[in-house]
């Protein structure tokens, strides 16, 4: 505020051009440091919007991007009769909802549980243990649940899992390549690999509550359980909105790391999710690079629709948004 | 037989009471300390299974201990494959180059755009932001490094992430929320300018929160190998340790080079599935390393959407 009021009062008489070069003047220190991620962004976030016009065109390497000819709407009209396309659509969704079931309840669960922990050191060591497998690569972690799902072969006694499953007298079963199991390999193994990172911001929240509300509710004779649910649990639900309207915005974005190092062509039918079949019509060894550039600006076109609904409800919250 | 029993569940009773427990506390810890173990076990059961010699390995089940010694046969025949050694060096000279440059380009932006009294910080902030949500995709984007001759280049993996733009959304929040606006007023006062408030003041305020995201971008320049599969492709001299880690772990293209060297250097050709456990274990040691240091940080606000105080 106090720039403006500095550099407007006298200023007026003067030309557009000379107001730029006083303001420019004060901030421009402001200005070169925004000036290398400016670049940065124009260049290699919006330089790839030009890229869009393929989905209306019919792209030949010889013409390039801008001189092949416009085909109009044909790409969609396309997109919309692929049924694979459908099924990838359907796939992600499904995906996501199973994890917002039950990846999100879990992580809001394990976050209380673990604040009702008072011995100070099983708490921070249980805390190290479930932060650890986040930092882990989706291939390093998809290598866990491989050697841990293994089925026997001849070279190899197969997976833990399995070989439990075989000491118990049943047949091993090659989780992943059976369809039915794949959605939920993917939810469990997301499960694990995230809970404890998501349930950080959910401990920021329940740091922030005031212990004399624990204090008069312990002299009023509640117990431990009632003090969760009653003060706990409303306390920390501006955060789990906030988190629910994120995941919510995600509904139409698919994992790529996670499915494309787990899947395998056995399990496409309930496993093949948009990011994975975009890519494997275009650079994975397809050639439909204007069909997957239509799919992607369908995809975005709809995630930012669904990214502005939640952010209004987010404004509604006190909270930082991320506009 | 019953009376002792009895007394048995009394005493057990009186011990609990004793340090404050109850059937509450017991589903509590009980149920928090089997999901670490779920996160954790898998693991050391790699680890354990990856040091183990053959002849126990073979005879299967969970093992908690290393049987029959530890052998770490395993590790030489990976560290004896040429492409292994040569990858890692890609992956630290790339790690090091995007983590520095990307740190520098996005707090830098992140300080500039949390002064929204600055015309056109605003705007900034919105087009940086719609970027999250919507962006040209993977053709485009390949048509892109095409037009600026980075495909198949070493410096794809580098340059186009310079601007990490949900870092960039933590470090405004913090520079916006986190950093004392009093502090900054103080300095104004005093004479200081811009530039003075920035390196005498606003970094050495922030430096733990930069700190640890660069700790946080080092850890996803180390994974990535989106960048190598995408617009590099086949050229082998280039391939990150990610990459090779994929080919290791998952589509396991390059499991019968590894196993071919071994029995070169005179081993037992090793099974894949311990091979896959080494791979695991050699993988997972430079993240172990700095591990202690980003959930030092990371508890700290490096979260997105977290509430205001």
């Amino acid at each position: 505020m106090k720039g403006k009021s500095a550099a407007e009062t006298p200023l007026d008489q003067r030309s557009l051009l000379q107001r730029f070069a006083v303001y420019m003047r004060k901030y421009w220190f402001i200005y070169l440091l925004v000036l290398p991620g400016l670049i940065c962004m124009i260049v290699f976030n919006y330089g790839t919007m030009y890229g869009i016009q393929l989905a209306f065109k019919d792209y030949s390497p010889r013409l390039g991007v801008w001189g092949s000819p416009w085909v109009g709407f044909e790409h969609f009209r396309e997109m919309i009769a692929d049924p694979n396309f459908i099924r990838a659509f359907k796939n992600t969704v499904i995906i996501n909802v199973y994890k917002l079931l039950f990846g999100f309840t879990f992580n809001v669960f394990l976050a209380l549980l673990i604040n009702e922990m008072k011995i100070r050191r099983v708490k921070s060591v249980v805390q190290t243990c479930v932060y650890l497998p986040y930092f882990l690569s989706w291939v390093i972690f998809a290598g866990l649940v491989q050697v841990f799902l293994e089925y026997p072969s001849a070279a190899d006694l197969g997976g833990v899992v399995n070989q439990v499953i075989a000491s118990l007298g049943g047949t091993p079963i090659d989780f992943l390549k059976t369809p039915s199991m794949f959605r939920g390999i993917l939810t469990i193994s997301n499960i694990i690999k995230t809970a404890g990172y998501s349930a950080i911001v959910y401990f920021a929240a329940i740091a922030g509550i005031n212990p004399t509300l624990y204090e008069s509710a312990a002299i009023d004779g509640a117990n431990r359980k009632d003090m969760m649910l009653h003060i706990t649990l409303p306390r920390i639900l501006p955060s789990v909105a906030v988190m629910l309207i994120l995941e919510l915005a995600g509904l139409f974005v698919s994992n790529f790391d996670q499915v494309y190092n787990l899947y395998s062509n056995y399990v496409l039918s309930t496993g093949d999710v948009l990011s994975t079949y975009i890519y494997r019509i275009s650079l994975g060894g397809g050639t439909e690079f204007e069909l997957s550039t239509a799919m992607n600006l369908v995809l975005n076109l709809m995630g930012l629709i669904v990214v502005l609904i939640a952010n209004k409800f987010i404004e509604k919250l006190d909270v930082q948004g991320i506009f | 037989m019953k009376g002792s029993a009895q007394g048995r569940k009394r005493y057990r009773r009186s011990m609990l009471a004793r340090f404050g427990f109850n059937f509450y506390d017991i589903f509590v810890y009980a149920f928090c300390i089997l999901f670490a173990l779920v996160c954790v076990y898998p693991m050391w059961y790699v680890f354990v299974a990856s040091v183990t010699p053959y002849e126990e390995y073979i005879k299967g089940g969970l093992m908690l201990w290393p049987r029959g010694g530890i052998d770490f046969q395993y590790y030489v025949a990976i560290f004896s494959t040429r492409s292994f050694v040569n990858s890692l060096w890609i992956s630290v000279s790339k790690t090091v180059l995007a983590t520095a440059l990307s740190v520098l380009v996005t707090s830098t932006m992140a300080y500039a755009v949390s002064k929204t009294h600055i015309r056109g910080m605003k705007v900034i902030n919105a087009l940086v932001v719609f970027n999250l949500f919507f962006t040209g995709g993977l053709i485009p984007q390949y048509m892109l490094y095409q037009d600026l001759h980075l495909l198949r280049t070493y410096w794809v993996m580098v340059i186009p992430g310079a601007l990490n733009i949900t870092y960039f959304i933590i470090m405004r929040n913090y520079f916006t929320y986190s950093v004392p606006k009093d502090l900054e007023e103080a300095a104004l006062l005093d004479g200081c300018t811009d530039v003075g408030v920035f390196f005498r003041v606003v970094m050495p305020v922030s430096r733990s929160m930069i700190a640890a995201v660069t700790l946080f971008i080092a850890v996803i320049n180390w994974n990535d190998y989106y960048n190598y599969m995408m617009f590099i492709g086949n050229k082998t001299n280039l391939q990150p340790f990610a990459w090779i880690l994929r080919r290791m772990l998952v589509d396991q293209s390059m499991m019968n080079t590894v196993r071919n060297g071994a029995a070169g250097l005179g081993m037992e050709l090793p099974p894949p599935m311990a091979l896959r456990m080494a791979t695991i274990i050699c993988a997972m040691i430079p993240i172990l390393c700095v591990y202690p240091f980003l959930q030092k940080h990371f508890t700290s606000g490096i979260t997105l959407g977290a509430v205001k105080e």
